[in-house]
């Protein structure tokens, strides 16, 4: 059994003897200040690995704890199951039917979206298969696409291009593989045909020869992937909750000066370029070569695009991942961004 | 068709590497048709003889053959009753008279005919279907005897088979083989402990020593047939008891203090 | 003089072992109401722990749709081809191993070798030969399956009594009439405790390999409802894996039962 299925299901067992035994978690509480974060080892996870670095977060009075997770959606998990306080990482139907199921969770900042231009996500098609013709994405109509867990964020996304192409999640065969490496790994060895994997991987990928990128999947589908995401428990600490945010927001200002402006469409990287790189591949373990293929977009103030996560909804529900969508009011707090913004800017 | 047992002899290697003689130069014959009686002492090596005859062991010394007329294709020489009765549990009465039948390649309607004439023959009628399992002793034993019976051998050998029975069946049960074998007339060698049976059953009774057995003498039983219950009193019967008491009396008190913990293996 | 009396007492009343039958019922009935209670209540959050009137109102929906027959099937079909091959295998050498003295010195050492192996490791190399398709999920639940049918088997065959085999032998039976008529029936009593032995194993084994790879079946059930966290559907996945052991477990009775209808003497 992967790593992955033993915790989650290990947490879930000790949900389950939290719950009847009733007293909520103590004594594995973190201290006052410290707040507990659930990450992917991902570029993605960028903003995250500067706030830290550069000790944003203790400025504010808050002492960050990285707690490393293989996909996204156990994060979520962990985040219910009072594991974690923050989740930085995808949207996932999980997440969404963990509100559904009844505990509160909320969508709080922007911590990175599928945008053109700016490589996230590639769609890897196996060397072989590509040097057989496998093109474009009419050509993976029966084919075997490898994703993390189902209603994962590669899932949504694979789902959204097919349809734009005219096709459906039905004409391919999804292969869950329940952990990134074991997603590489599949590729590596010819289980499947595709991948959908996040920076580092697809440039590593490329670079060992064993896959070529057949479209940065943000070129093909905006949205808003992934966020942070607090637990109810933070959330009522207001001033701990703001005060996590005002590091965030520094952090994910200082990520966008010096990654992700461009000036007429190509790159114009700032004055600590080469810091954050060497921070993200402190943090990932990849070769700075591979991470300066591209830093993911997200908003300068880490603020939402919210009428996304409504889309998204819809669609799990429509294609049968959740059973009805939720509220944005239910899921959703952008008040916390909003008066980290002004605290910073006073 | 009569056996001839010359010079045999069966030794065998225990586990401490000794050697066991179990048979030495046993040397005897049954004539065609006759009614033998192989007894001894516990430990004598009567089961291990019959063994050999039936061709289930080899001899270490010496050979056992068979002279008579040819037989017709499909009948076996010998056939053995076992003392534990040895029936297959799975298979019901019939089955298991027909075993030896389905090995000869015996089918179709001989198969059932004979099935059915020996089952008659032993009293069997009307428990074809039934399973060992759900029979008496002494059913059971009548099952062995019908399935021995059943392949037609010349020889018929019984290895005590009515040990295992209480001494009421027991009486019925000798009774019946030999009424039996009044009308089937095989050779018979019926290996057994139990002086009064053997001077019962047979018409002549090699009597074996402990071991390494020997034959100690063969003494003839000077009875008329048929055989009745009564003739246990007969003094011609008890004399010839006594007589062959005498022979194995010291021989049974030896092999009752006899060290058990030989294991065999083929010498 | 006076007479003594006395009455003979039962020494082993406290010994006894009444069936207390209602006892059972009530007790695991008694433990579904807790459940709901508990969830009904709020005192363990419905995420965590789905009430047993939500498992049972989501397994019929899903029942009514027809899911639940997909997935059942397809799960029944992996185990009936894994079961198949890997018992008809498992006998045969476990009689080969039994009754050869030539098969027993090549094989025993092999089987203690990787009868150890835990099956579920072996999951990834089977998935790296055999691929993500069905032969790795058959071939996983057949290996299972194997070990124990071999192992049983080669203990039945050799507890065959030698005293029915020396009877065989003596109407006229060769290797092979000894094999079939008399080490088989002897061996079946412990083929069929291997088979329920095998059938928990191979349980496991088919929800490991659904895990990987599968599009449906009860596994893919529990994995999929667990990537989405639908942990109502999750227990419905649940509760269906454990009807299915127990259907297993009976139907094997059931047909030990109408195998074997002697005992052995």
């Amino acid at each position: 059994m992967s790593l992955i299925r033993l915790r989650g299901l290990a947490l879930l067992a000790l949900a389950i003897a939290a719950g009847l035994l009733v007293a909520p978690v103590t004594g594995a509480q973190p201290k006052p200040t410290g707040v507990k974060v659930g990450v992917l080892k991902l570029t993605s996870s960028a903003p995250i690995f500067v706030g830290v670095e550069k000790g944003f977060f203790k400025e504010f009075g808050v002492e960050p704890e990285l707690v490393y997770f293989q996909a996204a959606a156990p994060i979520a998990t962990a985040l219910a199951a009072g594991q974690l306080d923050v989740g930085a990482t995808g949207l996932t139907a999980a997440l969404y039917n963990i509100v559904l199921g009844g505990e509160k969770l909320w969508i709080v900042a922007d911590k990175g979206r599928e945008w053109p231009g700016y490589p996230l996500v590639a769609i890897v098609v196996q060397k072989e298969a590509w040097d057989g013709g496998l093109r474009s994405i009419k050509d993976l109509k029966g084919k075997r696409i490898g994703v993390t867990q189902l209603g994962s964020t590669f899932h949504y996304h694979i789902g959204n291009i097919l349809e734009k192409e005219g096709l459906h999640l039905s004409d391919v065969k999804i292969v869950p593989l329940q952990a990134m490496p074991a997603t590489v790994e599949a590729l590596k060895g010819k289980q499947v045909d595709a991948i959908l994997v996040p920076q580092p991987f697809p440039g590593a990928a490329e670079a060992q020869g064993f896959g070529k990128i057949l479209a940065w999947a943000g070129d093909l589908y905006p949205w808003q992937i992934a966020t942070v995401f607090y637990s109810d428990k933070l959330a009522v600490d207001r001033a701990r909750a703001v005060a996590f945010m005002k590091g965030y927001v520094k952090a994910s200002r200082y990520y966008f000066d010096a990654a992700l402006v461009q000036k007429d469409g190509h790159a114009a990287h700032g004055a600590n370029y080469d810091e954050v790189v060497e921070i993200t591949a402190k943090y990932t373990g990849a070769r700075p070569e591979i991470i300066k293929l591209g830093f993911p977009f997200q908003d300068r103030n880490g603020r939402l695009l919210v009428p996304d996560i409504e889309r998204q909804m819809s669609w799990w529900a429509a294609n049968g991942f959740m059973k009805k969508t939720l509220p944005l009011t239910a899921v959703v707090d952008t008040s916390f961004v909003e008066e980290a913004v002004r605290g910073l800017d006073r | 068709m009569r056996v001839v047992v010359e010079r045999v002899g069966k030794t065998y290697h225990d586990r401490r590497g000794r050697d066991v003689v179990a048979l030495h130069q046993v040397d005897f014959a049954v004539e065609t048709r006759e009614f033998v009686a192989l007894l001894g002492p516990s430990g004598c090596g009567k089961s291990t003889l019959l063994g050999i005859i039936a061709g289930l062991l080899p001899p270490s010394s010496g050979r056992v053959y068979f002279e008579g007329e040819p037989r017709p294709g499909r009948a076996p020489v010998t056939a053995t009753v076992f003392q534990e009765f040895a029936l297959f549990p799975w298979r019901t009465v019939r089955a298991n008279v027909e075993f030896g039948l389905e090995e000869l390649g015996v089918s179709g309607s001989e198969r059932v005919e004979r099935t059915r004439r020996y089952l008659d023959m032993t009293g069997l009628a009307g428990f074809e279907g039934k399973y060992p399992h759900q029979l008496s002793g002494g059913m059971r034993q009548r099952v062995g005897i019908a399935r021995a019976l059943a392949v037609e051998p010349a020889v018929l050998l019984l290895d005590e088979p009515f040990s295992a029975l209480d001494a009421q069946t027991r009486t019925l049960m000798m009774d019946e083989l030999l009424g039996i074998w009044e009308r089937t007339r095989q050779t018979i060698l019926y290996v057994t402990h139990n002086i009064q049976e053997a001077v019962f059953m047979a018409d002549r009774v090699i009597v074996l020593s402990r071991r390494p057995g020997e034959v100690l003498d063969a003494v003839p039983i000077k009875l008329p047939r048929p055989r009745r219950e009564g003739q246990q009193g007969d003094p011609v019967f008890v004399q010839t008891a006594d007589r062959i008491w005498g022979l194995i009396k010291s021989q049974a008190q030896a092999a009752l203090l006899d060290d058990q913990t030989v294991t065999e293996r083929d010498g | 003089m006076a007479v003594e009396r006395l009455v003979v007492a039962d020494r082993t009343a406290f010994l006894r072992r009444p069936d207390y039958r209602a006892v059972r019922v009530l007790a695991l009935l008694g433990l579904v109401v807790l459940w709901e209670l508990l969830t009904r209540t709020g005192w363990v959050s419905p995420l965590f722990l789905p009430a047993p009137s939500g498992v049972l109102a989501e397994g019929l929906d899903m029942a009514r749709s027809g899911q639940l027959l997909v997935h059942l099937a397809r799960s029944l079909e992996r185990l009936a081809w894994g079961f198949g091959v890997g018992a008809v295998a498992g006998v045969g050498v476990g009689v080969a191993v039994g009754f050869f003295a030539l098969a027993d010195a090549v094989v025993q050492p092999v089987i203690a070798a990787t009868f150890p192996i835990p099956k579920i490791a072996l999951l990834p190399l089977l998935i790296l030969w055999l691929g993500i398709g069905e032969a790795s999920k058959v071939a996983v639940v057949a290996l299972g399956v194997f070990f124990p049918m071999a192992i049983n088997t080669y203990a039945g065959v050799r507890q065959a009594d030698p005293l029915l085999i020396r009877a065989a032998v003596s109407f006229g039976a060769g290797s092979w009439s000894v094999i079939r008529k008399v080490v088989l029936p002897s061996a079946l009593p412990m083929v069929f405790a291997g088979l329920k032995l095998a059938a928990g194993t191979a349980l496991l084994l088919l929800v490991a390999a659904e895990q990987i790879a599968a599009d449906a079946g009860i596994g893919f059930l529990i994995l999929q409802s667990g990537n989405l966290m639908e942990t109502t559907r999750l227990m419905v996945g649940i509760v269906v894996l454990s009807l299915l052991g127990v259907a297993s477990y009976w139907a094997i009775g059931a047909l030990e039962r109408s195998v074997i209808r002697w005992r052995h003497t």
